[in-house]
């Protein structure tokens, strides 16, 4: 009769029924001699039976909407930055001053501290990108102001937090064309979304937080991630395929963003 | 999106947590279609994404410093048989499975919840998911033989809890 260790490695591929004939009939005349075997197979093929019958049950937490939600839109994103691979990569010599800019008004404000959030920056990128994409495509849905009266109210209201003036962003060629406050982590985030030269713009501005700052690639996007006085601005946008209409651009978006800042 | 479900819950079996499950599911596709030209036809596309979900939080444990699935893993491969509390369990005394038979789903769920890491994955991966050992050890970065070990030892440990809660239920 084979001991006890020379089967130990078949008994659960016996348990689970997936063993060869020869394997099986010699685990079948171990554990007919071997109570200690035979015992500990019978606990754990009840167990493996429990766990069949109760699997539709435990398999019953499904995922919320808005994670479905935002992986469709990293999906959505993926297909189009493979359809757009060829692309300039100008967002990042545009947008990285913008994070410099930030550093230095963060430096010489009173509140330079960083205090990492358990996200990574790349993935608070892809979340807010994913956001961005998802909100212009639902804009007509969701419950988006377009009244700058009205969303300068809700921001400082729920924020207390003074979102750039219509008229700063209209000289930096950025229309707003709504804001709504959104689900963010465990908390809300203002989101402000832009036109600027007829490509969609996002501004999102989460509150109580702080991180480096940081220039992130997401799939056919940049994000432009600074923080200030406590609060964490992410400025997403698709990359431009004009590198020299970008560079004009600079000086522009950078002072709206910093206008966001305060 | 088919898998996003069972992705999110063994998200929520590694993290414990709601929003940290979707932070890890999100940044598993996100990682998917970002080598999506790495995945290999042929192959097992569920298998994959979960390959990842396992690696991101893993890398995710080692960033801060709390590598408890390893340390975990560590300590339950070098146990013997002897340390798993199913032992004096006489087939004579009860038929396994009669006893079982009658265990409520939250009970069943609080076992394998208070199972160690190492043992609930391997554990639910065979039995919730249904992957194949060679899958699971992939997944885990484990050899084929330590998979079948954990689901082993997981299932034993199952058995006890839910045997001593069996009085608790009659």
């Amino acid at each position: 009769m084979p001991d006890c260790t020379s089967i130990d490695s078949l008994i659960t591929p016996y348990v689970d029924g997936d063993i060869g004939a020869p394997e099986r009939r010699l685990v079948d005349e171990h554990v007919r001699r071997c109570p200690p075997c035979y015992s500990r197979v019978s606990a754990e093929r009840a167990v493996f039976e429990l766990m069949r019958t109760k699997r539709d049950e435990l398999a019953s937490v499904t995922a919320s909407p808005a994670l479905r939600d935002r992986c469709e839109a990293l999906r959505r994103l993926s297909s189009a930055a493979a359809a757009g691979a060829g692309a300039a990569k100008a967002w990042r010599t545009r947008l990285a001053p913008l994070a410099v800019a930030a550093g230095v008004v963060a430096a010489t404000g009173a509140a330079s501290m960083y205090l990492l959030t358990e996200r990574s920056s790349s993935l608070l990128a892809a979340e807010l990108t994913a956001d961005h994409v998802k909100c212009f495509g639902m804009k007509s849905v969701l419950r988006v102001t377009d009244d700058p009266a009205e969303a300068e109210r809700t921001m400082a209201s729920t924020f207390g937090w003074h979102m750039p003036q219509p008229e700063a962003a209209a000289q930096a060629g950025m229309e707003l064309l709504g804001a709504r406050v959104c689900l963010y982590g465990r908390g809300l985030a203002a989101h402000l979304m832009y036109l600027h030269n007829g490509e969609p713009v996002s501004v999102f501005m989460i509150p109580k937080t702080s991180r480096p700052e940081s220039v992130v690639d997401v799939m056919g996007h940049e994000a432009a991630i600074w923080s200030t006085g406590g609060r964490t601005f992410v400025l997403v946008a698709r990359e431009p395929e004009n590198q020299a209409e970008a560079a004009a651009d600079l000086s522009r978006m950078t002072a709206v963003v910093q206008t966001a800042m305060h | 999106m088919a898998w996003v479900d069972s992705l999110y819950r063994t998200a929520l079996r590694l993290t414990h947590v709601p929003a940290d499950a979707e932070d890890l599911v999100q940044e598993t596709y996100l990682k998917a279609f970002r080598a999506a030209d790495r995945f290999q036809a042929g192959t097992n596309l569920r298998a994959w994404l979960f390959t990842i979900l396992h690696n991101t939080a893993r890398n995710r444990a080692r960033d801060r410093a709390r590598d408890t699935v390893t340390a975990d893993s560590e300590v339950v491969d070098r146990a013997d048989d002897s340390a798993v509390a199913w032992a004096g369990t006489s087939p004579a005394e009860t038929p396994e499975t009669l006893l079982l038979r009658d265990t409520l789903t939250p009970d069943l769920q609080a076992a394998v919840e208070a199972l160690p890491d190492a043992f609930r994955q391997a554990v639910w991966l065979r039995d919730v998911e249904e992957f194949s050992y060679a899958e699971i050890a992939e997944m885990l970065a484990i050899p084929v033989g330590t998979v079948m070990s954990r689901i082993s030892r997981g299932r034993r440990l199952l058995f006890d809890r839910l045997q001593h809660l069996r009085p608790v239920n009659a």
